[in-house]
């Protein structure tokens, strides 16, 4: 019954909700003045140092800025593959 | 000594002013003395937004190049009391005015009116610090979509850092209608992202559009809903505390429609 009503009004995400998180994050480097290459440099420098210790794609990583109350947060989302064994190599 | 007023936005097309020239005559009809000044020099619009453009003289211009006396260039409104319109020069550019003569106009201005009013130029340059340079408060214009917002927040980080204050957010254009199947970020959702204080919601009312196309403002047609409005941000302008109705009237189908969607 639940599920028949629910594919007749379909369950797409509201774009509202998505049109405010997506301001959020860009409204948050706005204020910090982040400009895209800095974005970009600590994207690379960061995946360079995580590729020591996992397999990841480094196209997958997503990287943003979020503020949380007064204070803000550097969210990185890194779908990887496997750990390297760090102690292996040693 | 009364409040000089910037009402601004930084994305163009939000309202403005629309929202100058109806706030501008809505505190007229309460009683107060009032000029609007429109300091979008070389794209003025304010004039026939109001329908005034045919008794324009003088402009502000004029003043600064003291061709006139600021008096002599206010244009006065015949068909309410106590409101006057300072034109902006159409044959000029922004970088034709220095901020300093603009706050020079606007503590004039100031000393003999309840409110001046002061519609702005879109974007941040030259333009914005002109409208801004002699305002005591900021009215800060957005429609609820992302990239008036992402504006607006610029404009209100320039605004704070030139110690303009307090800053009211109007939120224009808004549906009720949009907003309760989804399609629109709701008041709630803005002013979390833009955290300054609501003065008031302006629906979507084709009325503005017929009002602009005559040259009459809004607010001299009572029953629109743009008009009461308008009437009530003007109210709160003059102090008077006055709820912001909650313009989300969905009806018991679209609840339950968005029950089922929003699971
Ligand atoms: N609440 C509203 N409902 C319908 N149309 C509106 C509303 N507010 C503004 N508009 C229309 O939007 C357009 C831009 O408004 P305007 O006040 O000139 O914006 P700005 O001064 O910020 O550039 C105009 O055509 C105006 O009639
Ligand atoms: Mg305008």
């Amino acid at each position: 019954m639940n599920i028949s009503l629910r594919q007749l009004f379909g369950r797409k995400p509201k774009s509202s909700s998505i049109a405010k998180q997506r301001l959020k994050l860009v409204i948050t480097q706005d204020r910090l003045d982040v400009d895209d290459r800095f974005m970009t440099r600590l994207h690379h420098e960061l995946a360079e140092v995580l590729a020591k210790y996992f397999e990841f794609s480094v196209n997958s990583v997503s990287m943003s800025l979020k503020q949380e109350g007064n204070s803000y947060v550097l969210v990185a989302d890194i779908p990887y593959k496997k750990f390297h064994d760090v102690n292996a190599r040693q | 000594m009364g409040k000089v007023i910037v009402v601004t936005s930084g994305k163009g097309g939000v309202g403005k002013t629309t929202s100058t020239a109806n706030l501008g005559t809505a505190l007229a009809l309460l009683g107060k003395t009032v000029v609007v000044v429109d300091a979008d020099v070389g794209l003025r619009n304010l004039d026939i937004v109001m329908g005034l453009e045919s008794r324009i003289v003088y402009t502000s211009m004029d003043v600064i190049e003291k061709q006139c006396e600021l008096s002599k260039a206010l244009v006065k409104d015949r068909r309410v009391d106590g409101l006057t319109l300072l034109a902006a020069s159409q044959k000029n550019n922004k970088d034709d005015i220095q901020p300093e003569q603009m706050k020079t106009i606007c503590d004039k201005l100031r000393s003999e009116h309840d409110f001046v009013l002061i519609d702005s130029p879109a974007g941040i340059e030259r333009g914005f610090s002109n409208a801004s340079a002699g305002a005591d408060e900021a009215i800060v214009v957005t429609t609820p979509d992302v990239s008036a917002i992402r504006d607006a927040d610029r404009i209100i980080g320039l605004l704070q850092h030139a110690g303009i204050e307090p800053i009211n957010l109007v939120l224009n254009r808004f549906s009720p209608e949009l907003v309760g199947n989804g399609s629109m970020m709701d008041q709630e959702d803005v002013l979390d992202i833009l955290n300054i204080d609501l003065i008031g919601i302006v629906p979507e009312d084709t009325g503005v559009i017929t009002s602009t196309n005559r040259g009459i403002p809004l607010v001299y047609e009572d029953a629109s809903p743009g008009s009461q409005a308008y009437m009530r941000i003007a109210r709160r302008l003059t102090g008077q505390r006055i709820p912001i109705p909650d313009l989300e009237q969905k009806g018991l189908l679209t609840n339950i429609v968005n029950w089922f969607r929003n699971r």
